[in-house]
């Protein structure tokens, strides 16, 4: 493994071990949560017949229940992790600004207007339910123009205003101002339009059809893909673009490949889920503390890991196993989120550095 | 016209500016100058006049708006940017704040040019990183997170990355400029060694002129209406550093190369006495805007002897008496002698 070999000719000799055995830990916490999301839910089903359902071919409720209910929400939920973790940091690092994440600066926003367009905009035939093939990506492209203009406006924002709470607060505004664009588009819309989108808002895990689930892993896949190819610029926009020039790199081109993979992440997550707050923020900050690194080479494999586990375990928490009720995984994933952001909050007013 | 084969830069009637909408903002009338290798060079000119312009234009981070840069004879303008970082590293005067990164990881950033896409450190690259953290004695650092240096240290771990960078050309700009007196020796120090047994060429702004005087090889001297370079004293020589600052507040002292600020005289003194004793009085007694005469008639001032451990003041009223510096300035402080 890459990462491996690179952190055995760091200063400490022990480190390459370290990161091995974290980077094993999470690997295993991914697969033990992923069969604790297919094994638990709201109806109780005994493990055996789990497995029966995974493994043979016959049509049972229990079958239904785990092929086309859990398990697709499992891989739904494992996705969304990795996507909205990773683009968090990749913002993290672009903006110099520990408190970036797709929702706090308005990029989910950014998204979710893209949605609106297409479904409030365009004809009461379209509804979540309806699109299917092209219809999908139709979606999901709106969601990335979306989530891109926003974060396109973010980094002018940033050029100009250094203050990492400033640009917070304009991030709070630019997303309080999609939202009234929103309501009024709402308001000029008929009842079909306006309730494929009110349920469209609630987002969920659990919703999305075959198609859907398809569209978000190709998109999803191509994000990793362009993150695992942007490690060495990112390692060099730590250093801030001046230094990231000076040591050879292009900016321009960096920021244009990291801004792709951060929309098409986090647009696809909020096109097919709705917005889902405070992971993107939070686990690049976990995945830091646990390595103990700035490397991307290792926080990239390090948060598509964590970003899974803490989804993974939102969801399972969220299913209230053993009882009838479902909470919405966007509060699970608040209450996980929000002591990590505290934190950081008020460790950075003693550094005042980035992160 | 002898070519220089010691010659590693080159500005060729050089235009440095900002570009805003469409208008070219360009500061300063085109410079000539050149750099040779493993020479020291400080750029030294008011604040505001260009230097961190010209700076970042030498390193690309700023395109030129006129004229030339050539690199070894080959322009500027026919770098991309990774061959432009092998050939010259940039030190600004902003501070890096990043937590969880180790000196060892921020000189490793120095191989960034050097490396494949991926930024894998291969054994070439690790001892290259060792030996330049071994040269700006960080070894004992090379574990620590950049957040905990100090920034003397910090400083250092900066100048060990472009060591890393492996180019010919280092461009700092006022790389001494947040540092205690102590902390900025050592960095003159460090500069001085680089350029001497490694061959680099170093070109840094400061405002610290005392230190650039004595320090470095060349001068390029920014003033209004051009560049001048030479060896310090060849320009302070010339009274060029009288035009540094268009002020008729501030003095250059050619004996010393010192600023001092023009005072209006209170008065001549004389000083009886030698040593390091009758120099500080000297000192003092110009800040409290009196010039030494040479002839001695009274007011004069007596250093204290081995037989007299007091300053003595001799004026037409008789011998005043102090044990200090500061008591003997109090009470001149005030008072007008002899013909102005």
């Amino acid at each position: 493994m890459k990462t491996v070999k690179q952190n055995e000719l760091s200063v400490d000799p022990d480190s390459g071990r370290k990161v091995r055995l974290i980077f094993s830990g999470l690997l295993l916490l991914v697969v033990i949560f992923l069969i604790l999301d297919i094994f638990l839910g709201s109806v109780s089903i005994k493990p055996v017949d789990v497995i029966r359902a995974i493994f043979t071919n016959s049509h049972g409720d229990f079958e239904t229940i785990i092929l086309k209910f859990r398990l697709p929400k499992a891989i739904t939920a494992l996705t969304v992790g990795v996507a909205l973790s990773l683009s968090g940091l990749q913002m993290q690092t672009v903006f110099r600004n520990p408190m970036a994440g797709p929702d706090v600066l308005g990029i989910s926003s950014g998204a979710s207007l893209g949605v609106a367009f297409v479904i409030l905009g365009f004809s009461s035939n379209i509804t979540p339910e309806s699109l299917n093939g092209l219809g999908n990506w139709i979606l999901v492209t709106a969601s990335w123009v979306g989530a891109g203009a926003v974060m396109l406006l973010i980094m002018i924002i940033s050029s100009r205003v250094k203050d990492i709470m400033t640009i917070l607060i304009l991030g709070i505004m630019l997303s309080a101002g999609i939202s009234a664009v929103v309501t009024i588009m709402q308001y000029f819309s008929n009842e079909t339009m306006l309730k494929a989108y009110v349920i469209w808002t609630m987002g969920s895990l659990g919703n999305l059809t075959v198609s859907q689930l398809n569209v978000l892993l190709i998109s999803v896949s191509a994000g990793i893909i362009l993150s695992l190819f942007s490690s060495k610029m990112l390692n060099a926009l730590l250093l801030g673009e001046n230094y990231a020039g000076s040591i050879g790199l292009n900016v321009k081109f960096a920021r244009a490949v990291i801004f792709a993979s951060t929309s098409i992440m986090a647009g696809s997550v909020t096109a097919f889920c709705g917005p889902i707050g405070f992971i993107g923020i939070a686990v690049p900050h976990i995945v830091r503390i646990l390595f103990k690194t700035s490397d991307h080479k290792v926080l990239i494999p390090g948060t598509i890991l964590m970003g899974g586990v803490v989804m993974l375990f939102s969801d399972i928490v969220s299913q209230l196993p053993g009882s009838e009720s479902v909470l919405p995984v966007n509060a699970v994933t608040s209450l996980i989120g929000i002591p990590v952001v505290i934190w950081v909050i008020l460790r950075n007013r003693k550094y005042t550095g980035s992160f | 016209m002898k070519k220089n084969l010691k010659e590693i830069l080159s500005l060729d009637s050089l235009k440095i500016g900002y570009v805003s909408g469409k208008n070219e903002n360009i500061l300063l009338p085109p410079l000539n100058a050149s750099a040779d290798r493993g020479e020291l060079i400080a750029v030294i000119g008011r604040n505001g006049i260009g230097k961190s312009t010209l700076l970042r234009t030498l390193t690309g981070l700023q395109r030129l708006l006129g004229g030339e840069i050539f690199y070894s004879g080959k322009s500027i303008r026919e770098f991309s940017r990774m061959e432009l970082a092998q050939k010259v590293g940039y030190i600004s005067t902003e501070i890096i704040k990043v937590n969880n990164m180790s000196v060892y990881d921020l000189v490793a950033m120095g191989r960034f040019p050097h490396t494949n896409w991926t930024g894998k450190i291969e054994i070439i690259d690790h001892e290259v990183i060792l030996d330049a953290i071994e040269k700006t004695s960080m070894s004992s650092f090379s574990g620590k997170f950049i957040s905990e240096l100090s920034d003397g240290e910090r400083q250092k771990a900066m100048i060990a990355r472009i060591l890393a960078q492996d180019t010919g050309i280092m461009v700092m700009d006022e790389p001494t400029a947040f540092l205690d007196v102590a902390g900025k020796y050592e960095i003159f120090h460090l500069m001085h060694t680089l350029s001497r047994n490694n061959n680099k060429t170093i070109i840094f702004s400061t405002h610290d002129l005392q230190m650039a005087i004595s320090q470095s090889d060349k001068i390029w001297l920014i003033l209004d209406n051009k560049l001048i370079e030479g060896a310090p004293e060849d320009i302070m020589l010339s009274g060029a550093f009288d035009h540094l600052f268009n002020s008729s507040t501030v003095k250059f002292n050619s004996e010393d190369g010192t600023f001092s600020s023009t005072k209006d005289t209170s008065g001549n003194i004389f000083i009886e006495g030698e040593g390091s004793k009758r120099y500080w009085t000297e000192k003092a007694i110009n800040r409290a805007g009196f010039k030494v005469s040479k002839e001695k008639r009274i007011p004069y001032i007596i250093i204290p002897s081995e037989s007299d451990y007091s300053w003595q003041l001799v004026t037409e009223t008789g011998i005043h008496r102090f044990i200090t510096v500061y008591e003997l300035i109090a009470s001149l402080r005030g008072t007008i002698f002899g013909p102005i």
